[in-house]
Parts: structure tokens; C-alpha cells; sequence
């Protein structure tokens, strides 16, 4: 068990309420009726669905989740930038500077290009 | 065990899916005031169905769909006038109680006689049928015929469209339907939905035009407008109701833009409000402004050109777009007091909000000072949703307005723009049948 | 050696404190709400009230609707409650008084920050209904949106500790509170935390306008196991805000778990109170409030905050 280490341990606890929930959602699901068909019928106010909810669904906000791939990409390497700020001092700093700086001008551009407003 | 557990629950505020008929609102809304109950927006969360006043035939079958999606341990109240025999018709397991009186106590004691189980779970109304017939040969269901192109699991699968971004995917076409909890009983609204846009919406014909109003009392807060038709009635009384109109609108209002406390609020000052309180209206609209519900939530959305609404005559909307007509300016009364209507200039949902305010602040203002003068115009009354005349109510009149409204317009923006239009379909019914025994002045 | 406890303490611990916190933000969220309503509030109702709303749901049966995806519907809550354990389980008390401590804990707690959108999203997709549907899709705009903001505010803590991991950020705060020294990072910290939980303001995938949202279909206890989980990643943001800004276990006279404690309830009543008293954001506002605004203010923390440094 000590072989586990910290990651270990905080995969343990994922695991661990994963598991817990599951079985709670278990023991308070047990009920013996089925459902008529009305009974399970999507809520809408009232009235019958007209089609079936799943759908290839217009996601209007593809374009901004393209951006939001940039600067994930962008935060993977602010990680370990944060860990060596202060031993690398000033270059550091400039650097990451003109790398953000590139990306926010992609942000100003998507801004103006209204890709961030979708209705 | 779940004795033990259902004793316990016993204590917890009830959760009731409450639809308000004809001549109910009221009583309906000041549930909410009650700590022991709890108004839920979805039926699967209730376990008790309330339907206080009068329900035209048209609405049975909803009323039966959400009695049936309720979850268990259900059961149904039915508060209406003793010539309210139809509900009991459609609703056969439910227990009567009297609507003129305070109806939480009987939702409770329900609740708990099904909690111990006094009574079984009230059984499905509407026959198990599947919505569609579907022949399948696979173990899950799949191959066999009149699946490809046909009617999967019971219901059509969605249609494509063009869109504007240039990308062609499915369109979601969604009925909100008569109890829809952010909307007026009985509007049913067809919206055509790409994404979570709004591509065209129509309002389907108000269905409590078929009910029969002569056993239905008006509602305090109507009740003086529609008198004001045909005879005097006292300018404080008038206001008063405006007021208490305006208020009441605002704290459903407010729990359609997430703040439930807030319209709990609100709704208590609605029912203490008195002739003269102004300042109780200006100190709510300082703390609404504090919530930046004027700025984040209601901003821009859902604006009506004045143009549109010039012949309408459709009271707060269209003062809110800087039309200044008020049939109170017709009034000798009103002028003796120095009334002159409140208008906005921006014209959108939070104008719309703000008027109301403004005009519930007035109406206490000229309350307080009226003494008492009495309206000495007949056949026309500014009521609190616009000019109430006896061929019609603004409700109708704004019906034509919102296809055009909510085009394009983004799933909550729409709601809140309807919202923000207090449409009254009992009110447009009512006013529809007075038309044959009002005296024309 | 990085301190990490045994995986059943672990376990007891991490449970132990989402019963707790699930309960207190259920009680503070209704005394909140009654003071708001100008209600009178009883003792009685205060104390037994989410005990007995929980006994109600576990009594209610829980209905399904037609065609469901009933392993995602399970796995939303389940999902949801497992990432506000992970980073409940990485907020210390004090500096050995932590159930997991990895060197790069800073990246694990962003991780489970970062699923919470698969598991809204199963919850809303799960049950073939247009209202929940629209709610999940919604959240995935959402939280795209607060994603990179609330990287930002929280790396900005992490440059004086010159690490990863969450005691050494902590520790860090011996001279000075991070609310101090990087005084946009709290409040963009504090706006990203309504985002993650969908709490008050920024509740769109569960909408008033949506009638429940992701939640209109769910009844019993898949309600009851959605509601708890919200709250425990309540619990978790507000526990691990009071960690990073406010300076942990830090502060004069009392020990270090009292602190952290007042810490975290300090957050939650203030989370609380702008759920009840803030109106809701409109999903296009806030995507563009997040990328423009949000941003750029974080970036500055980063940098005006690393050049003091030097």
C-alpha cells in the first residue's frame, strides 16, 4: 500500500467515490413498477415530443472551442513555466510574454470576427 | 426502514407541480409564501399535482400527460368552485378542496397520507400506448422494416436545415407546452429550434376562450378593471390593483431569471403593499439594480421597434418603447391628480422590467393621493397589461408580435422576452365573452 | 517524500468531508435564502431541513423517460461527485494534514475541474429530453468559456511557491495572503467557481428558463445523488480558494484546521449569497465576458504579479 504515493492515493479516492455513488444510486433505484409509456414520456409543458432529442445538434459555439484548443495548448506550457519563473527571472517573463501576446491577438480576432457571439 | 425514512420526509416541504387555471392565479402564487410547500418546475421533482380554478376542455390531456409523468408517490388536488366538475372527471383519483380558502394546508395533509401510506400511489391516466408502432428483429430493437427512414423507438428522428454559419445540421422542433412553468397557463408556444437559436416560433390560439366564465370569479387584481368597464370605481382601488398586478408579474419574473428568494420577496410585498407606498417600489428598484438584472440578464434582449407596437395599444410593452399612450391621460380624474404616462426609450426586456416598476410606483403614488375620486370613463379601462376594452385585451393583440420577436433569438433571451410581455390568456378569454353584456358609453 | 495518507483514511476523510459540506452548504443556502425572502427562519427547519428534503427523495421513486442512456444517466452524478472528491482530497489543512499531496497537485485539481463538463454534459444527454439536451449543450459553452480563466487566476499562485503542488503553494502564504498580493486573482477565482458548479448567476445548464435543465427528468434518487454532487464541488472550489488566496492554514491565535474552516465557510456563504442575490448571465454574455474580459485581467495578475517577484 505505501507503494502507492500520492497520485495512487488520489486515484484511490476517484475510484472510491465513483464506486460509492453507484452503489447508493443502486440501492435507492429499487422499485418493482414498470412505467407506462405516458409515464415516461420527455417533459415539455405538457404536450407530446415531437421527435426524438438526440440529434446532430447545432453547436454554434464550434469556433470558440477551436480557440479554447490554442490556449489549452498554451496552459500545458504554462505549467512548468510557473515552476521556473522565479530561478529564470526576466527572460522568463519576456518570453511567455510575446507567446500570450500572440495568442490574445487570435482572441481580439476571433472578438471582432463575432465567432464569440453565436446567436 | 422506509418507514422510518418516510416519517422524516413527512417534515420536508412538499413538493407540488402547481397549475393555475382560470380565476386561480393568486392563490396559486402566494404558495410560494408558504414555507411548507415547495413549487417545483418540473412534474418528475412533485409529488403532488394542484390544479386550482377552471380548465377549458382542450387542456385535459396535458393536464392527464403531467399528472402521469409525476413521480411516485403521487397524488392530485384539485381546488376549484363546486361547478368545477369537469377536473374531477379528468383527474378521477383527486382529493377536492376549496379553493377560496388557504389551500397549502391541504396540499400537506396529502402529502403526508401518502407518505404513510394512507393511500396507494395514484396509477397512470392516460393508456399505456407507444407513440408510434415499431417492429425491430435484433435484440435491441434494431433491423427489420419501417426502422430505416421510418419511426425508431416510437418517434421521428430530427430533420436537417441550412443554417446562416454555413454548417447544415439537425433542427429540434419543441412544443413548451401549456404548463410550461415560466409561462402564462395555457400558452403553448411551437418553437423550431437549431441549436439553442430559435428559428421560428409560433402561439398557438388561447384555449381558454372554449371555457365557460360565467361560475369563474375574476381575480382580485382583475376584478376592479373589468368593473371599471361599465360603472365607477374608486381611482385608489384601481391603482391599488395596478400595483399589486405589476408586483405580482415581477416575482415570477424574477424566478425566471434565477432569483427565487428575491421573488419570494416580492411576492410578500405585493400582498402588503397599501395606497401611498411609493417608496417600498423605489427601494425594490434600487435592490434589482443591485442584482444586475437590468445589465447582464436583460440587456438588449428581445427589443421591439416603437413602430410595431403604435396600434396595439398593449399598455407597459409599448410605454416601455417610448409610445406614450395611456388611456388614463382620457380620464378628467386621472388629469385632475396630474397623471402623465412613464415611458422608456430602449424598448427591450429590461426596459419592459423597469416600466413596470415605474408604473407600480406611480400607481401607489396616485393612489395615495386620490381620496375619493372615482373613473368617469366607461367602455375603455387601462388595465395593467394595456387597454381593456370590450372587444379585447392586449394579449391577444401582442400574440402576432412574437413570431417575429423571437426569430433568432437564443432559447433563454426568448423566454425572458416573453416573460417580459405578461401575457394573461385568461384575461384575453374573459375580456372576449364580457363583449356581449357590456353597455357601450 | 510528498505526504499522502493510507488509502482507507483517505477514503473515510474525503467522505467524511462531503457529508459534512453537502449538509452545510444545504443549510446555508436555505438561512441565505430565507434572509433574502425576508422569511422567518426556524431553528428546527434550519438544522433538520436537507435531512428531511433528502429522506423525501430517497422516498420518491425514481422515474425514467423513453429511450435512455441509463449507464450515462447512472455515471453523470457518480462522475461528478468522484471529481469534487479528487479535489477535496487535495486541499490541505495544515502542512501534513492532507489526504494526498502530489508534486504536481495543482494539475490534478485542473483536471478534475475539467471533466465536470463530460458529466453534465451524460446528465443532460442522458434522458432523450430537448430541455436537459439544451442545458448540456449549453454547459459545454460554458465551460469551455471558464476553462483558461481559471487556469490562469490559480497559476498565478502557484509563481511564488515556485511549484505545483498545493502545501508548497500554501506554504508559500506565510508572508502574505495571495488575496493580497494578486488581488484580481480571488474574484476572477470566485466567478470561474460559480462557472464549475453552475451555482446562482451562472446556473444555465439547470435554468429556471429551461424548467430544471439537466435536472427536468431527473426524480428520487438520481436527484438527490445530481444535488450533492453540485454541492460537494461547491464544497471543494470554496475549500480549495481558501487554500490558494487566502492563505490556507495561515493566520494568528487559532490553529490551522480552524482557519482553513472559516476559510471555506467564508467562501461558501459568499458563493451563496451571490446565488441568491446576483441575476442570471446570459450564455453568449459570458462566453464573451470570459474570453475578453477575463483573460486579459488574469494575464495581468500573472505578469504584474511575477515582475514583483523579481
Amino acid at each position: 500500500m505505501s507503494l502507492l504515493g500520492p497520485l495512487g492515493v488520489t486515484l484511490v479516492v476517484f475510484v472510491g467515490a465513483l464506486v460509492v455513488v453507484l452503489i447508493l444510486w443502486w440501492l435507492g433505484d429499487r422499485s418493482p413498477r414498470t412505467l407506462t409509456a405516458p409515464e415516461r414520456a420527455p417533459f415539455a409543458g405538457g404536450l407530446p415530443p415531437a421527435v426524438h432529442a438526440w440529434s446532430r445538434y447545432h453547436a454554434r459555439y464550434y469556433v470558440m472551442a477551436l480557440v479554447f484548443l490554442a490556449f489549452d495548448m498554451e496552459m500545458v506550457y504554462m505549467y512548468p513555466w510557473a515552476v521556473v519563473f522565479v530561478r529564470e527571472g526576466v527572460v522568463a517573463m519576456v518570453e511567455m510574454a510575446m507567446f500570450i501576446t500572440i495568442l490574445l491577438i487570435g482572441v481580439l480576432y476571433t472578438w471582432r470576427e463575432r465567432a464569440l457571439e453565436w446567436a | 426502514m422506509r418507514q422510518f425514512l418516510a416519517r422524516i420526509a413527512a417534515g420536508a416541504p412538499v413538493p407540488v407541480f402547481a397549475i393555475a387555471g382560470a380565476g386561480a392565479r393568486e392563490q396559486v402564487q402566494d404558495l410560494r409564501l408558504n414555507p411548507g410547500v415547495r413549487l417545483v418546475d418540473s412534474p418528475r421533482e412533485a409529488n403532488v399535482l394542484l390544479v386550482a380554478g377552471a380548465m377549458p376542455e382542450s387542456l385535459a390531456e396535458p393536464l392527464q400527460r403531467i399528472h402521469d409523468a409525476m413521480s411516485h408517490p403521487r397524488c392530485t388536488v384539485v381546488a376549484a368552485s363546486p361547478e368545477g366538475r369537469d377536473l374531477h372527471a379528468w383527474l378521477p383519483d383527486a382529493t377536492a378542496v376549496a379553493l377560496h380558502e388557504p389551500i397549502a394546508g391541504g396540499l400537506v395533509d396529502v402529502h403526508r397520507g401518502i407518505l404513510r401510506g394512507d393511500r396507494p400511489s395514484e396509477p397512470a391516466l392516460l393508456p399505456d400506448v407507444e407513440p408510434a408502432p415499431w417492429r425491430g428483429v435484433g435484440p435491441f430493437g434494431q433491423g427489420g422494416t419501417g426502422m430505416t427512414g421510418g419511426t425508431p423507438y416510437g418517434r421521428p428522428m430530427a430533420d436537417l436545415l441550412d443554417d446562416r454559419d454555413g454548417l447544415r445540421l439537425d433542427i429540434l422542433p419543441l412544443t413548451v407546452g401549456p404548463f410550461f412553468p415560466r409561462f402564462p397557463s395555457g400558452l403553448i408556444l411551437q418553437a423550431t429550434l437549431a441549436g439553442d437559436v430559435v428559428v421560428e416560433s409560433a402561439i398557438e390560439a388561447n384555449p381558454f376562450t372554449d371555457l365557460d366564465f360565467e361560475m369563474v370569479t375574476p381575480s382580485p387584481t382583475l376584478g376592479p378593471f373589468l368593473r371599471a368597464l361599465s360603472a365607477p370605481v374608486p381611482i385608489a382601488e384601481l391603482e391599488l390593483a395596478r400595483a399589486r398586478s405589476h408586483l405580482r408579474w415581477l416575482a415570477d419574473a424574477l424566478v425566471s431569471q434565477g432569483l427565487h428568494a428575491l421573488g419570494v420577496r416580492v411576492l410578500a410585498l405585493a400582498a402588503r403593499v397599501r395606497p401611498g407606498d411609493g417608496e417600498e417600489v423605489r427601494k425594490l428598484e434600487r435592490l434589482l439594480r443591485g442584482t444586475q438584472v437590468f445589465r447582464w440578464s436583460l440587456g438588449g434582449v428581445g427589443p421591439i421597434a416603437a413602430e410595431r407596437l403604435i396600434a396595439i395599444a398593449a399598455g407597459p410593452v409599448a410605454r416601455a418603447s417610448g409610445i406614450a399612450e395611456d388611456a388614463r391621460a382620457d380620464d378628467p380624474a386621472y388629469r385632475e391628480l396630474g397623471f402623465t404616462p412613464v415611458t422608456q426609450r430602449a424598448g427591450d426586456a429590461a426596459a419592459r422590467w423597469r416600466q413596470r416598476l415605474a408604473e407600480a410606483e406611480q400607481a401607489l403614488d396616485l393612489a395615495g393621493r386620490a381620496g375619493p375620486r372615482q373613473t368617469e370613463v366607461r367602455g375603455q379601462v387601462e388595465g395593467p397589461r394595456g387597454l381593456l376594452l370590450a372587444e379585447g385585451a392586449p394579449t391577444g393583440r401582442l400574440y402576432e408580435l412574437v413570431p417575429e420577436l423571437l426569430a433568432g433569438l437564443e432559447w433563454g433571451d426568448a423566454i425572458a422576452t416573453i416573460v417580459s410581455l405578461d401575457l394573461d390568456l385568461e384575461e384575453a378569454a374573459l375580456a372576449a365573452q364580457l363583449t356581449a353584456g357590456v353597455p357601450v358609453a | 517524500m510528498r505526504t499522502y495518507a493510507s488509502p482507507e483514511f483517505a477514503l473515510l476523510a474525503v467522505g467524511f468531508t462531503m457529508v459534512v459540506g453537502i449538509y452545510v452548504v444545504a443549510m446555508l443556502d436555505h438561512v441565505v435564502g430565507g434572509r433574502v425572502a425576508a422569511r422567518p427562519l426556524l431553528w428546527r427547519e434550519i438544522v433538520a431541513g436537507p435531512a428531511r428534503s433528502a429522506a423525501l427523495l430517497i422516498v420518491q421513486r425514481r422515474m425514467t423517460t423513453e429511450r435512455t442512456d441509463t449507464p450515462g444517466w447512472m455515471l453523470a452524478p457518480a462522475l461528478f461527485a468522484a471529481l469534487a472528491a479528487t479535489a477535496l482530497a487535495l486541499v490541505p489543512l495544515g502542512p501534513d494534514l492532507v489526504v494526498a499531496d502530489p508534486e504536481t497537485g495543482f494539475v490534478v485539481f485542473s483536471a478534475a475541474i475539467a471533466f465536470v463538463m463530460i458529466a453534465v454534459f451524460l446528465h443532460g444527454w442522458s434522458p432523450n429530453s430537448a430541455l436537459p439536451l439544451h442545458g448540456a449543450y449549453r454547459y459545454a459553452a460554458q465551460a469551455l468559456s471558464f476553462q483558461i480563466p481559471f487556469l490562469l487566476a490559480m497559476l498565478a499562485t502557484a509563481l511564488p511557491a515556485e511549484s505545483l503542488s498545493i502545501v508548497e503553494i500554501v506554504a508559500a502564504q506565510e508572508s502574505a495572503w495571495n488575496v493580497v498580493r494578486q488581488p484580481l486573482g480571488l474574484p476572477i477565482y470566485l466567478v470561474v467557481g460559480l462557472a464549475v458548479s453552475f451555482w446562482g448567476p451562472l446556473n444555465l445548464p439547470d435554468g429556471a428558463d429551461l424548467a430544471g435543465g439537466t435536472s427536468a427528468e431527473d426524480s428520487g434518487i438520481a436527484r438527490l445523488l445530481w444535488q450533492a454532487a453540485r454541492a460537494a464541488m461547491l464544497v471543494a472550489i470554496a475549500a480549495m480558494g481558501a487554500a490558494g488566496f487566502l492563505g490556507g492554514w495561515w493566520g494568528p491565535w487559532l490553529s490551522g484546521i480552524v482557519w482553513m474552516l472559516l476559510k471555506t465557510v467564508a467562501l461558501l456563504v459568499l458563493l451563496i449569497a451571490a446565488g441568491h442575490l446576483l441575476a442570471r448571465v446570459r450564455i453568449e454574455r459570458f462566453v464573451v465576458v470570459a474570453w475578453v474580459l477575463l483573460i486579459p485581467l488574469a494575464l495581468v495578475n500573472i505578469f504584474v504579479s511575477g515582475a514583483f517577484l523579481l
